[in-house]
């Protein structure tokens, strides 16, 4: 073996650890996210209707509490009732809270740093201003602000936008799927238009409430569109052609109408109320566009940083991605049927 | 002279606002640990000048070279990290890597055709020497692991795109700006071991 053989297969040992390290971890952060959902809604100075809605793992409810720094009193007991059922099922409590000074208390989900999900907070008060924002298992506080603008509300669903496709590999693995098929730059800009358009359009339809897919059909669909994409990626390696490589864009906006039910799952699943969906819808997708134009951006910038360093990637490793895609496409599909199907939760 | 003072006071300007000290753990993105471990190297300009300079040196060396430190620096950084983070030992104070950067940083501005071994033994070095001050932050922290793939994987993207970016420069004025570039992160790897007696 030439010193230049041994200097390329040492490149590429360290290629493909580096890879399996980042599955790994893009693994660790698949987890469905279903958010939690806490409303206040002042009704009286100083005196709040509570709704807590937490999403359940089987019969058990997701150990989340919220605490608040300041001075409360429980005024009414705390009313427990589950929703839905499979992976849709929520358990909803409401009480009745007292709290004469809410405003710059400190709020804390106690166990959401143990999670993977999100947590929604809604604070309507008597003058008619309404606090909106977003609690992460890495951010579990939030200091209740005086008074929220329109800004930093648009600024709380852009960034659970971006977060919501970062997190959400099947959606990223499909756009991945796409960047693979796709074989020149004018394609590829209407590959992506094409799935964006079609994802907002059922966003906004699930999302104010014109339709309301069934959770297990659609994740199962959803993983279904990218296993899919895995023998049409293969028949690019083998030259071949077919409708999905000739007119990716098609291909795009029909998944795309599937993937935009699934996004919409992480607004609808929260229970938001009517008056803050269309400032929701809007600026949560804008955070998923940023999200994905993004990821999109980094591939295409990173394949052509490959061809300038001339790396000359081994047929297996050169493959690895679609392999990635198929893979990870069929595992879900298989996954998520068995849910479907009540073989497993 | 003059003008080169002047870039550094710019530069100056422009990082100072940004700057953590120089033992803060990984930044907080709220996306959990792998996307703080992301966003780490982008946010911290002790860690991510070096990467730049070292990114650039290979580059200008060709996309031999470029291909060498795309392997390297990720790699050793992961090392360094998981040493940091096992051994316990402090790390080398700010002021060592500060001086590291100024020298990789004048390597750069000065186009010094260094051997390739000698591009890849000091971009392992490098490597380790940040990881390991990383790996010894993150000690303790939930979610390490996670935390050192972001950067590792971090890493990667940013020496993937400006190596292979530096690899293709054939203009005299494009071969100019990065060496230009060079010259600014060793100007701030100046300021930056001027600031580390500070404290």
């Amino acid at each position: 073996m030439t010193r230049r053989r041994r200097g390329a297969g040492w490149l590429i040992s360290a290629c493909v650890c580096l890879c399996a390290l980042i599955g790994c971890a893009v693994t660790a952060l698949a987890d469905e996210i279903r958010p939690a959902y806490l409303e206040l809604r002042e009704t009286a100075p100083g005196e709040f209707n509570v709704l807590w809605q937490t999403p359940m793992v089987g019969e058990v409810r997701l150990a989340l509490e919220p605490e608040f720094s300041g001075e409360t009193a429980l005024l009414a007991p705390v009313i427990s009732q589950t929703n839905g059922t499979g992976p849709a099922q929520t358990s909803i409590q409401t009480w009745r809270l007292g709290a004469p000074q809410l405003r710059g208390q400190t709020l804390r989900i106690r166990g959401l740093e143990n999670t993977v999900t999100d947590v929604l907070t809604r604070i309507q008060f008597l003058d008619g201003t309404v606090a909106i924002n977003v609690l992460q298992p890495s951010a579990p506080t939030l200091v209740i602000p005086e008074r929220q603008t329109a800004l930093m509300l648009a600024r709380n669903y852009i960034v659970f936008g971006i977060q919501h496709i970062w997190f959400g590999a099947d959606h990223l693995l499909f756009v991945l799927g796409l960047l693979l098929i796709v074989g020149d730059r004018w394609t590829l800009v209407k590959t992506i238009t094409s799935f964006t358009v079609a994802h907002s359009i059922t966003l906004a339809v699930a999302t104010l409430g014109f339709a309301h897919p069934a959770v297990e059909p659609l994740n199962a669909a959803i993983a279904l569109s990218i296993l899919f994409l895995g023998p049409e990626i293969a028949r690019t390696w083998r030259g071949e052609t077919s409708l999905t490589i000739s007119r990716p864009w098609l291909i795009a906006f029909l998944f795309g109408l599937l993937h935009g039910f699934g996004f919409a799952g992480a607004l609808t699943g929260a229970g938001l109320p009517r008056p803050d969906l269309a400032v929701a819808l809007l600026t949560f997708n804008i955070g998923v566009e940023i999200g994905q134009i993004a990821f999109v951006l980094l591939v295409v910038a990173l394949e052509r940083s490959f061809r300038q360093l001339e790396i000359s990637w081994p047929a297996a490793l050169a493959r690895a991605p679609g392999y990635l895609v198929g893979g990870a496409g069929a595992f879900w599909t298989f996954q998520r049927a068995a849910i479907l199907l009540g073989v497993m939760q | 002279m003059n003008a080169r003072w002047w870039r550094a006071g710019v530069a100056l300007a422009l990082t100072l606002p940004g700057a953590t000290p120089a033992a803060a753990h990984l930044m907080n993105s709220g996306f959990g640990p792998f996307y703080d471990g992301l966003a780490h190297p982008l946010l911290s300009p002790e860690d991510l000048l070096p990467a730049i300079a070292i990114a650039l040196l290979a580059g200008l060396r060709g996309a031999r070279a470029g291909r060498l430190a795309l392997a390297t620096l990720p790699l050793a950084w992961l090392a360094g990290m998981v040493a940091g983070w096992t051994m316990g030992l402090p790390p080398l104070p700010p002021r060592f890597n500060a001086m590291l950067t100024v020298a990789v940083g004048a390597l750069v501005a000065s186009d010094q055709r260094l051997p390739l071994a000698a591009v890849t033994a000091l971009t392992a070095a490098l490597g380790a020497l940040h990881g390991y001050a990383n790996g010894y932050d993150l000690a303790g922290a939930s979610g390490a692991l996670l935390g050192m793939l972001g950067i590792a994987s971090s890493l990667f993207a940013v020496v993937s795109l400006l190596a292979g970016q530096a690899a293709v420069v054939q203009a005299e004025w494009a071969r100019l700006a990065v060496r230009i570039s060079g010259s600014w992160i060793a100007a701030i790897g100046m300021l930056m071991f001027g600031w580390s007696f500070r404290t």
